[in-house]
């Protein structure tokens, strides 16, 4: 069997006491599609970050193509230029053209020529439709065609694998169809991506694998047709109604009176205690840290 | 009461040197104050703890005793340590260290100010820490804090003034010594305010040409 792109065993992760990923095992085979869903504030986003080591985990290993990434003898910015994370808030370069903003990390990382690497820059912005746009800034441009930018820049180092962070997530409703369609495109070329999305239509047409992760755990795995048709687990269960009954409140198209069956319905559109339980959390290391802060203190 | 405006004129281009002193200690000094302060300010966020500590400590000192005590350390407490500047050196240096200290909080305010999601899409790429403070950070943080350094280089400019008490025969010391000569006190500190009030507002008319040229297209400042 071949190696898994990215595999994590047991993966741990705390903030503090606040045990975010509680044990996470799995893998990313090339060329596959891996849709992580869960409810807000169940770590998806630590995963991704931890496997981008813009976390360090607290425990368990991260492996990529079979190297763990924590290793002395790694150079992480190496295995960084190779499993791209793209972000929901773009994080495009904001002082710099759309075009600068992808030819940078060439020329740093991979030491490419600035006309080479502007070139590079240009073929990315044409797969993702926005030949027109090279010399535009961050700030001139739709969060889609920010967010197209973003993944044109993530493409030009051809990475092994992409990162995902719910990339539509601060997109307007109309603007999420362009971005899901680079990415389509992205999953047919055969591109082994790690997708955490709310955008249930992309992970069953394109998923090759479904993760559903709730409070730090992997609830159920398994291809899309199992987990969205039948899944077994309870939370599952419940994810998936509440996640499709805010679809079917946000369409505008759709009868008012439907409304409030849907509420009354059985376990629908409760909320998560979870975030609740956060917050306290936060408040309190912040009293306890205050005093060392006051006097300037770490 | 008489005044005798007659003595600008007859004293004209002795003034003009001191003038001209004062804008050579406070470029020297904003340009090594700007540089100690990027230092002194990427220090202030490592991570490192010494280095952190260091940092803190010096701008602290330097922020919270008078600039003058400071100028006098370095001409006359210094030597007693085998150190001996000349005046005008001592108070470059005093001047330089004093805005260093205050510059280094600029940039690390301006540095803040920058959302950490541009430095985790520049480290996500495989860019080294100094290579995104560098190329993504650190560009847009002195953008941002552009007007703040215009506050300070204002600042440094006026209190240039105080190395006289060091015997640098500047603008101020220069008034001083015309007024020895001539007693027209109100004529030489009006005429000297004038000359500073130029200086500090060439600084902000300059600064804001820098900013507009450097402005970000698309987002509030740039069009
Ligand atoms: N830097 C941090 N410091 C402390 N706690 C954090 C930090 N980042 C995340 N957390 C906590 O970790 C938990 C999981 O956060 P995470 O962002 O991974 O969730 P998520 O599944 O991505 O949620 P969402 O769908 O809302 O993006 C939350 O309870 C959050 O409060
Ligand atoms: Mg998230």
């Amino acid at each position: 069997m071949a190696t898994p792109i990215i595999e994590t065993k047991d993966l741990r992760m705390a903030f503090g006491d606040n045990e975010v990923l509680k044990g996470i095992s799995m893998q990313v085979m090339p060329s596959q599609c891996v849709v992580v869903i869960g409810p807000s504030g169940s770590g998806k986003s630590t995963l991704l970050r931890c496997m981008n080591h813009l976390n360090e985990p607290t425990g368990g290993t991260i492996l990529f193509e079979g190297h763990d990434i924590a290793a002395e003898d790694i150079d992480i910015n190496l295995i960084r230029a190779q499993m791209i994370m793209v972000f929901q808030s773009f994080n495009l370069f904001m002082h710099l053209t759309a075009k600068k903003n992808i030819s940078l990390a060439l020329m740093k990382v991979k030491g490419v020529e600035q006309a080479e690497a502007e070139d590079m820059a240009l073929k990315m912005l044409a797969k993702v439709g926005l030949s027109d746009k090279a010399d535009a800034y961050p700030g001139q441009l739709s969060g889609g065609q920010q967010q197209r930018v973003a993944i044109a820049r993530a493409m030009a180092m051809q990475p092994k694998a992409l990162l995902f962070d719910e990339p539509t997530s601060a997109l307007d409703p109309e603007l999420i169809g362009e971005v899901l369609d680079v990415m389509k495109r992205l999953a047919l070329e055969g591109m082994t991506m790690v997708v955490v999305t709310h955008e249930m239509g992309f992970a069953r047409e394109m998923a090759d694998h479904v993760i559903f992760m709730d409070q730090g755990v992997i609830c159920e795995q398994g291809p899309p047709e199992e987990i969205f048709v039948n899944p077994k687990n309870e939370r599952t269960k419940v994810f998936l109604k509440r996640i499709l009954c805010q679809v079917d409140a946000m369409d505008p198209l759709k009868p008012n009176y439907e409304d409030t069956s849907l509420e009354n319905g059985n376990g629908t559109c409760e909320t998560a205690p979870v975030a609740e339980q956060s917050a306290k959390e936060v408040v309190k290391n912040d009293a306890r840290t205050g005093l060392k802060r006051w006097f300037g203190l770490r | 009461m008489n005044l005798d405006w007659s003595v600008i004129p007859e004293n004209f281009w002795f003034l003009m040197d001191g003038a001209k002193l004062t804008l050579i200690i406070a470029i020297i000094a904003i340009l090594f104050g700007f540089a100690g302060g990027i230092l002194l300010g990427m220090a202030r966020i490592s991570k490192n703890r010494a280095v952190y500590g260091i940092s803190t400590g010096y701008i602290e000192a330097f922020r919270g005793t008078p600039l003058l005590v400071q100028i006098f350390l370095i001409y006359f407490g210094l030597p007693s340590l085998g150190l001996q500047f000349t005046p005008l050196m001592a108070g470059i240096l005093a001047l330089s260290l004093n805005s260093a200290a205050y510059q280094a909080e600029i940039f690390r305010a301006g540095v803040q100010s920058i959302p950490k999601g541009q430095m985790e899409a520049s480290r996500s790429m495989g860019m080294t820490y100094n290579q995104s403070m560098f190329h993504v950070i650190i560009p847009q943080a002195l953008r941002n804090s552009m007007p703040t350094y215009t506050n300070e280089f204002i600042t440094l400019i006026k209190d240039s003034s105080l190395v006289m008490a060091i015997g640098v025969l500047e603008l101020t010391y220069s008034a001083k010594d015309v007024i020895a000569d001539t007693f027209q006190p109100f004529v030489l500190y009006i005429f000297i305010a004038v000359v500073y009030f130029v200086m500090t507002f060439s600084t902000s008319r300059i600064m804001r040409f820098v900013e507009r040229k450097f402005a970000i297209p698309g987002t509030m400042g740039g069009e």
